[in-house]
């Protein structure tokens, strides 16, 4: 995986997006993380290769996706080869079988830019896929649900754009994944969800450390995101939101613990020589300053 | 040292020939002794485990000792002469381990992993435990003698003392006998210390975790919240057991006091009954762990205090503050061992 400056990819991002467009796509993922904790230094770096653009709010997706692509293609952004995706996708082709909007800057093959949307409001699907046509050819937007969190009230960066609260991404992962699932993250032998759950507790640890009671600011956040988001459903997802963090802390699961610590020093926490034994009194600390008092919020409204 | 036992698991286990052990988990009865220092308490301890796990073939036995006072060579030797007298039936399903810093250690009988594990957690983090023996009573009755000495409160009936230690008339007797040199009696029957009893001081000190018993906890996320802020949480804890002692009340019972920065957090958990709850250390932090006193410098200090009269010290909001005798205590114990000294002629000074 690639090195990249945080900052300069950030505003690499903003000024290829049309200045109109700019407030309609938001910023998740390893960038937005790094830009939070690292963008005011400019030797802050990111490991990654995909920066994450979702597209908000889903209403106007396919139509900015559309712009956007085609603004990205005018000023030489080059798409991602795949093998998966060999011949582009036209209206013949099944939404399901379309490529991703994944871009190379001009002249960097180093990092891509990967086009989602934010998803459908009030959809229940875990995974929607839309198609967005465009003059080099179809492509699907996916979106994720619990993504819907990453809207609420993102930050703004200093070139325009805007980002996801690092809170609402980590709140995301959690949602998103209740156990640790047997899949793996394409083209390794990594479970996606000791990746994602690990970026919980790197996004816990790097917040405790710009302010050490970091933590007990989420829950409030949270409790307000999943009632605006999941007006119905708030308190039975706040309910469940740590059952996947609770499972990775068990000891039966102590090497998913160690893949996420390990995962997680390759990416946000690289550097910082953070050991599985700091990640687990931060899982502990998620789970009783920012889980707790959601789970205790959502009993009450149970019980009322 | 620090001594624990477990508190039963609910529910509580049935009694047989009126033995009834510490909790269950799974298949496996568990017993815990704490400090068990005399085969005969080891040999009884076991054949009443033998006994019980006789009566339901499916069950296992296992005794932990924490910390105890004999060694793993000895314990190992014990077992041989146990493997001569049990029925082969019985002795396949009883264990014996030890508790001791470096965790639990097996003695007899392979313990599955798992299960060591639970122990480990039933042992150290079970909010319910109960985390010492009886205290010393002498060494309370001198602590009491001292603070009211400190506070210039002048003389005591016995009758109060009983009171304010929670002890029977025989037992302060004796414990006043043996503090005879440092005891000055009146005509009337009271009595009080002569003054600052140098030498008892430095015996209660150099064993102060029977009088004083103490558990650690440290940060393990890298990422340590510091005593104010931990202060600041334990007064949200709204505990009425709970005091502050340490440098926080040093420096209330001494402006003066000289150390820059707060190392650590001293509580004091008033537990007349024996039954102590853990359970708020986790909201305090949660990346607080259990940790050695010997080993590694503390974030946390949580002392047990198990006379009847706690003496805490109210001054409006938060927390009250411990007495000043169980201010110094917590100071050595935290090895501020300078300013414990500092601080302990100041207070004596302050007498007159």
């Amino acid at each position: 995986m690639s090195t990249l400056p945080a900052r300069r990819v950030m505003q690499q991002v903003a000024e290829a997006i049309p200045r109109e467009l700019q407030r309609e796509i938001i910023i998740v993922g390893s960038l937005a993380a790094a830009y939070h904790f690292f963008g005011q230094d400019s030797g802050g770096e990111i490991t990654t290769k995909d920066v994450d653009g979702m597209l908000s709010p889903n209403a106007h997706a396919i139509r900015n996706g559309r712009a956007i692509a085609e603004r990205l293609f005018e000023a030489g952004w080059t798409l991602k080869k795949d093998p998966k995706w060999r011949t582009l996708g036209d209206a013949s082709t099944p939404l399901d079988e379309l490529p991703i909007l994944r871009m190379h800057p001009p002249g960097n093959t180093d990092w891509v830019l990967e086009l989602a949307a934010a998803p459908p409001a009030g959809s229940s699907a875990p995974k929607v896929f839309e198609r967005v046509s465009t003059t080099h050819g179809d492509f699907t937007l996916y979106s994720f649900r619990f993504l819907a969190l990453a809207e609420e009230d993102p930050l703004e960066s200093d070139f325009g754009i805007f980002y996801a609260r690092p809170e609402m991404m980590a709140l995301a992962n959690l949602l998103h994944h209740p156990r640790i699932g047997p899949e793996f993250i394409p083209g390794t032998e990594e479970k996606r969800s000791n990746k994602d759950l690990g970026r919980v507790l790197a996004l816990a640890w790097l917040a405790s450390a710009r302010e050490r009671d970091a933590l007990e600011e989420w829950h409030p956040r949270w409790l307000a995101a999943l009632q605006s988001r999941f007006r119905t459903e708030w308190a039975e997802l706040a309910l469940r939101a740590g059952d996947g963090l609770r499972l990775l802390v068990e000891d039966n699961h102590k090497l998913d613990f160690d893949e996420a610590t390990r995962l997680s020093n390759l990416s946000l926490l690289k550097g910082l020589d953070l050991g599985a034994t700091h990640l687990r009194a931060t899982a502990r600390r998620v789970l009783g300053d920012a889980l707790r008092p959601l789970e205790a919020a959502a009993r009450t409204k149970s019980v009322a | 040292m620090l001594h624990l036992w477990v508190m039963p698991k609910q529910p509580l286990l049935p009694k047989r020939a009126g033995y009834r052990p510490d909790f269950r988990l799974g298949d496996t009865i568990v017993e815990v002794k704490s400090d068990l220092h005399s085969f005969r308490n080891l040999r009884a301890a076991l054949l009443q485990l033998a006994y019980y796990i006789n009566e339901e073939a499916a069950e296992r036995g296992l005794l932990v000792l924490v910390h105890p006072r004999i060694s793993d060579e000895a314990l190992h030797k014990e077992w041989c002469l146990l493997e001569r007298t049990l029925q082969p039936e019985v002795l396949r399903r009883l264990f014996l381990a030890v508790r001791r810093e470096s965790g639990v250690t097996p003695i007899a009988g392979d313990l599955p992993k798992d299960l060591d594990r639970q122990i480990l957690a039933s042992v150290d983090h079970e909010p319910r435990i109960q985390p010492y023996r009886a205290p010393q009573i002498s060494d309370a009755i001198l602590l009491v003698l001292l603070n009211e000495w400190l506070l210039r409160k002048g003389p005591m009936t016995t009758h109060w003392l009983m009171q304010a230690v929670g002890c029977s008339y025989p037992t302060v007797a004796n414990a006043l006998r043996r503090l005879g040199a440092v005891i000055k009696r009146f005509p009337d029957r009271r009595f009080q210390l002569w003054g600052f009893p140098t030498e008892e001081w430095q015996r209660v000190v150099a064993n102060r975790e029977r009088s004083h018993p103490t558990l650690h906890y440290l940060d393990r996320s890298g990422q340590r919240r510091g005593a104010e802020a931990l202060l600041h949480r334990a007064v949200g804890l709204d505990r009425s057991d709970i005091a502050v002692g340490g440098v926080f009340a040093a420096r209330h019972y001494h402006p003066e006091f000289d150390l820059r920065g707060t190392p650590r957090l001293d509580l004091t958990l008033h537990s007349p009954n024996g039954r102590v709850d853990l359970s708020f250390v986790e909201q305090l932090d949660p990346a607080l762990e259990r940790t050695s006193a010997d080993d590694e410098h503390a974030d946390l200090a949580i002392h047990v205090l198990r006379r009847r009269e706690d003496f805490y010290v109210s001054e409006g909001g938060g927390l009250p503050f411990v007495d000043r005798v169980s201010t110094l205590l917590d100071l050595y114990d935290a090895r501020l061992t300078s300013q414990a000294r500092e601080f302990q002629n100041y207070l004596v000074e302050s007498v007159g």
